[in-house]
């Protein structure tokens, strides 16, 4: 808990919030954008169309979001080289245990803004009802896993490389690939990919009619392969986490 | 001229052994792969050859990361001054600001060259495997350069937020913001005026035949050029008395 404080003393008036502010302010101004002026079809459907929208989204954005906070949180150390003095204070696992959680405190804010920020949207565009909690509930839950995974990922290489290049650059990668593999049709490669799991996970689908150009949008039944891409982001979460405290408790100082 | 070739040289030692091929090789050949991948898949409807495969190619890579890339190449370009006491060093060399300036323009203009050079051996190698047969665009040279125009434009907007940012992954989020930015400006009709789009407006991404107003091109990427070095030339004196 005491590590835990620590980091967060580090990062006071470095704008890490500011900075995450800032970037979901973008996703939120792309939303604002791309649902701007529903019809009366798409209001009905406006609810389920968000949860479609948000996985792909967050595919483009996050890798990098994610690439941006890790360095944040480890540049610091990087920059002050303070690697050795806190070694000396505290066990080396409690510090990265420590920036895990101070990441996925920052996360956990994040995507409550978005929750908020989606509610407020569909009721001011007047989407049709209520919006169903329990998916809206299901898909805050995989987009957290599937960010903390990649947080995990990026906080390693953040914490391991002192050149910030390297991280940023797997990154905007990570973007790409989640971006480009939208485009790709089986399911299991998608999941293989620790950048693949928004998209692997979705489990709204869309059907594009391009005679009367209306999209419409129904809840897709959890298959085998769906349940393999869920069990995919837990295991890359644990990989990355234990990979990742395994290399910072045995990096030199 | 002299004092700007030995800041070129200098800025070139500051470089030397740092990772910025990574990041010069693998986005476009990760663009290059997927994008020959869904041509291919796709064949039946893309029937353009040449034009339907740089549609492909270009399309996420121009609209979307290449401001992110050259953001990288520009906060790696000032990280080396952010780090502990550098400023003081770098602005004591008895060498004009503006120089200094254009040693580091000059190389995040040269990473950008030779990242589109080589998007397009890419794009010509990936073509002539997927067995298109008819010649090489000439078009393709007028997209070289006006990405360049525009890329150079992105360069300064970049060098700029990099050099009053110490932070090396901020500017790289905001490239990117940018880039998203500049999707929807593009669609709105605006992507001329909106720097983070000129980038893929010169390349002419996902749109080869795409017509562009080119004067206007040009005198916004050359404005864009001189307004942001200015201010980054203006920030480095006054970034003497906050050195440290």
């Amino acid at each position: 808990m005491k590590t835990l404080k620590m980091e967060f003393y580090k990062i006071k008036r470095r704008k890490t919030g500011l900075t995450l502010g800032a970037m979901t302010a973008v996703q939120f101004l792309w939303c604002v954008w791309a649902f701007r002026g529903p019809d009366e079809y798409e209001r009905l459907q406006g609810w389920l169309g968000t949860l479609y929208s948000m996985p792909l989204l967050n595919s483009i954005m996050m890798p990098t979001i994610m690439a941006v906070l890790a360095s944040r949180l480890a540049d610091i150390e990087h920059k002050g080289n303070t690697y050795k003095q806190l070694r000396t204070l505290r066990n080396a696992g409690t510090l990265f245990n420590a920036k895990v959680l101070c990441g996925l405190l920052f996360i956990l804010m994040m995507y409550a803004a978005q929750l908020l920020f989606l509610i407020l949207l569909g009721h001011s565009l007047h989407y049709e009802g209520r919006p169903d909690m329990g998916l809206y509930l299901r898909y805050l839950f995989l987009s957290i896993a599937c960010t903390f995974a990649l947080y995990l990922l990026q906080l390693t290489l953040s914490m391991l490389f002192f050149n910030q290049m390297i991280p940023l650059v797997t990154g905007l990668c990570g973007s790409m690939l989640g971006l480009i593999l939208m485009y790709l049709y089986n399911w299991n490669l998608r999941s293989l990919f620790p950048w693949g799991g928004y998209i692997a996970t979705m489990f709204v689908g869309a059907d594009w009619n391009p005679q009367t150009r209306i999209m419409t949008y129904y809840l897709m039944e959890t298959s085998e392969n769906g349940l393999l891409s869920h069990g995919f982001i837990f295991l890359w979460a644990a990989v990355f986490y234990i990979t990742g405290r395994w290399l910072f408790t045995r990096r030199e100082a | 001229m002299n004092t700007l070739i030995k800041v070129i040289r200098t800025e070139q030692m500051k470089l030397k052994r740092s990772p910025v091929w990574i990041a010069f090789l693998t986005l476009p050949a990760i663009s290059a792969f997927f994008g020959t991948f869904n041509y291919l898949n796709n064949l039946d409807l893309l029937k353009s050859e040449w034009f339907s495969l740089w549609s492909q190619h270009s399309l996420f890579l121009c609209y979307f990361f290449m401001p992110a890339l050259i953001g990288t190449y520009c906060s790696c370009l000032w990280r080396l001054e952010h780090t502990r006491h550098n400023w003081h060093s770098f602005l004591t060399a008895p060498v004009p600001r503006l120089t200094l300036y254009l040693g580091k323009l000059f190389h995040a203009v040269l990473m950008t060259v030779l990242s589109s050079v080589w998007i397009f051996t890419l794009f010509y190698v990936c073509g002539r495997l997927c067995g298109i047969q008819a010649p090489f665009p000439a078009a393709a040279s007028e997209w070289f350069v006006c990405g360049i125009a525009g890329g150079t434009a992105i360069c300064c907007v970049q060098l700029y937020i990099s050099l009053m940012i110490r932070s090396f992954a901020l500017p790289v989020g905001i490239a990117l913001a940018g880039g998203i930015g500049g999707l929807f400006m593009t669609s709105k009709g605006f992507g001329l005026y909106y720097p983070y789009s000129l980038y893929s407006m010169g390349m002419r991404a996902n749109n080869p035949q795409r017509e562009i107003d080119l004067v206007s091109f040009c005198v916004n990427s050359a404005a864009y050029i001189v307004v942001f070095a200015g201010l980054s030339v203006f920030y480095l004196h006054k970034h003497e008395m906050a050195a440290g």
